[in-house]
């Protein structure tokens, strides 16, 4: 019987990021949920991710490596979680708010009949033997704090609510549990992603973002923004409007539907700040907001703000910023 | 064939967070003003699916079903308005809540009522709490195969539905035997504008009201954690403005941000 079970998600052989933040909270709850805590790696290519995270002190590794999750295939994935729990019964699972962590949560939560408490900013054991926990609701718009009864639970945290984890110097040695995968039949079919490159670093890396909105206008201003994320070493990124028109890839998206990040400057040019976007990108060290319109919602986050056309402004940003390059 | 689309009536979800109201004793998001609700905009975009559906598929019946405490007619009717067939109504002052699992009872129950579906599209998540919850529940009750996440759908020769699904980085195609269910996300594109004509016989047409004690729900089988209490986060920061206008404040705001360390030439990645 395990206490606490971490599903760490593996791309492309690596261990995603994401898992330190989940070794935080589990650091956090361990005292309230007793019987260990072992980590999930399923997929294929696994060994490598799986010595990185064993370096978060742990009781137990349990490997699902079959061929079938090879692709993010959602009910293949869930199902390989599903019949791990069943294994292990235990009392906490904790996963990554991915496109594929949030829906193995679901289908576990949702299969097994256990509680499951989505997009955690803060949580602690009540005396009863549940959970509060806090997380947004509305785009953000609302902090909720809410009450789950006895467990077993499902968590999964807000992306970047916690700390992550950092794992000592000397990765600690524990042979892996080998589980074979045995589905029952599958209905959905997934055939192999396209991946789509994005240029450049990624923006959940990136130290400086700079993005753009609907306010752009189309596809073309962004080759003016990738030369100012070049000058100053960052990353672009985009609002939902400029995703949804097509001008970008999702790849790019900040906000409630797409990434959230930290950098230490974000840089909207022509985009409004909808809560939904802000909560994307609110942890940002510092804001700075170029908008025609000086009403626009941006501007309450910003630390710096421009008003004004970024026709005008942000050619002359980049002409600026070239002038002192030299 | 039949296809089965859930719409949720939503608090607008460009409402300012000033004017949502908070009902402590309730432990429900209100709006203070007497702004009308919409239709979650996944919703509207899995009716897009819909209606891109019956442009190739002959005799595809669309069927709008609604869960909820007490509905805006007028902001529902929009569904008629653009082609919807038929708008169900389920009301029951039960279903005013946070809380996917009655939600997706009642929906089921309505959709078995009618006999079922070939398709159920959902949105990817209600713009209300972000649950992105109920089609899971939902697709558990009709026992039906799950799709998520999509930005196309189609069925192929009547037995198949084919979807994109869109990924962090990327998108990747998955299909399932019909009758089954997908969520739609916002890649697919917006709802079309209602026809004049559709919209004049829209009029005409009205709601189907269905009472849940007529549809015999069963007991939701978990209890979902409770709200304790609802806050409005204050966000603020004080915003430094550039005092410049034209060209000129694009330079000033780059020696600003440069001079006070915010920015770096060839700095980290
Ligand atoms: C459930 C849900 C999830 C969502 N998820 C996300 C998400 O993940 N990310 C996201 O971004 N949005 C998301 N949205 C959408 C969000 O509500 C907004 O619609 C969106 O963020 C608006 O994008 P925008 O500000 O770029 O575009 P717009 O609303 O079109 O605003 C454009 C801005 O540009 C300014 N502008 C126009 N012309 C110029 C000019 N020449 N120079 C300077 N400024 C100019 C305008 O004043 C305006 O402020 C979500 C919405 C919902 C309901
Ligand atoms: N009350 C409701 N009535 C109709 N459909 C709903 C309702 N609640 C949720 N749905 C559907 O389920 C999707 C996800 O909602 P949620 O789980 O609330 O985030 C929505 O986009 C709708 O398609």
């Amino acid at each position: 019987m395990a206490g606490i079970l971490l599903v760490a998600e593996v791309d492309a052989g690596e261990l995603r990021p994401e898992f330190w933040e989940l070794a935080t909270l589990a650091k956090a709850l361990s005292g309230a949920v007793p019987g260990g805590v072992s980590i999930a790696l399923i997929g294929t290519k696994l060994d490598a991710a799986a010595r990185a995270a064993a370096a978060f002190a742990v009781d137990a590794l349990h490997l699902v490596e079959d061929p079938r999750l090879e692709h993010p295939w959602p009910e293949a994935h869930a199902c390989a979680l599903i019949q791990l729990c069943n294994q292990l019964a235990p009392q906490l699972v904790i996963a990554p708010r991915t496109v594929l962590g949030a829906e193995m949560a679901a289908r576990l939560a949702v299969r097994a009949r256990w509680q499951l408490l989505q997009d955690v900013t803060q949580i602690e054991a009540t005396a009863d033997g549940g959970l509060q926990y806090t997380r947004p609701v509305s785009g953000g718009a609302v902090s909720a704090t809410l009450r789950a009864g006895a467990g077993p639970w499902v968590v999964v945290p807000r992306p970047r609510a916690f700390t992550p984890f950092e794992p000592g110097a000397a990765p600690a040695s524990i042979a892996p549990t080998r589980h074979a995968f045995a589905p029952p039949p599958l209905a959905t079919v997934c055939a192999a992603p396209q991946r789509v490159a994005v240029e450049g670093i990624s923006i959940e890396r990136a130290k400086t973002v700079v993005a753009g909105g609907g306010g752009l206008g189309g596809p073309e201003p962004f080759a003016l923004l990738r030369q100012i994320a070049e000058l100053v070493g960052g990353a672009v990124g985009a609002s939902r409007v400029a995703v949804d028109s097509g001008w970008v890839q999702p790849a790019m998206q900040v906000g409630l539907t797409g990434k959230t990040i930290a950098p230490d400057v974000y840089i909207a040019v022509g985009i409004s700040g909808a809560i939904q976007h802000l909560i994307g990108c609110s942890s940002s060290q510092v804001i700075v907001a170029v908008n025609s319109d000086a009403s626009a919602p941006i501007f309450g986050i910003a630390n710096y703000g421009l008003i004004g056309d970024w026709k005008e402004i942000m050619p002359a940003f980049r002409d600026a910023l070239l002038a002192r390059a030299g | 064939m039949r296809v089965v689309v859930c719409l949720k009536q939503v608090i607008d979800p460009l409402t300012p967070a000033s004017t949502l109201a908070l009902d402590q004793a309730e432990k429900k998001i209100k709006v203070g003003t007497s702004a009308p609700p919409v239709i979650n905009g996944f919703d509207e975009q899995g009716l897009e699916a819909a209606l891109r559906l019956r442009e190739t598929i002959k005799d595809l019946e669309i069927v709008c079903v609604a869960a909820g405490e007490r509905f805006n007619n007028e902001v529902m009717k929009r569904a008629l308005a653009v082609g919807a067939d038929q708008l169900i109504l389920v009301q029951d002052p039960s279903l005013d809540t946070w809380d996917p699992y009655p939600i997706a009872q009642a929906l089921a129950a309505a959709i078995k009522k009618i006999g079922g579906a070939d398709l159920v599209l959902c949105g990817r998540q209600g713009s209300d709490w972000d649950n992105a919850l109920t089609p899971y529940i939902l697709a558990e009750a009709l026992a039906l195969p799950l799709l998520t996440l999509a930005k196309r759908v189609t069925i192929n020769d009547g037995k198949t539905v084919e979807i994109e699904r869109v990924l962090a980085d990327g998108s990747m195609v998955m299909s399932a035997p019909l009758p089954a269910m997908v969520t739609v996300t916002s890649e697919l594109g917006a709802l079309r504008m209602p026809s004049v004509s559709a919209r004049l016989q829209a009029a005409r047409k009205q709601p189907k009201q269905m009472a849940l004690a007529e549809l015999g729900v069963e007991a939701p089988a978990l209890r979902s954690p409770a709200v304790v209490a609802l806050a409005i986060p204050v966000t603020g920061r004080s915003c430094t403005f550039i005092d410049a206008d034209g060209p000129g404040a694009g330079a000033r705001l780059a020696e600003t941000l440069l001079d006070a360390g915010v920015i770096r030439l060839g700095g980290e990645r």
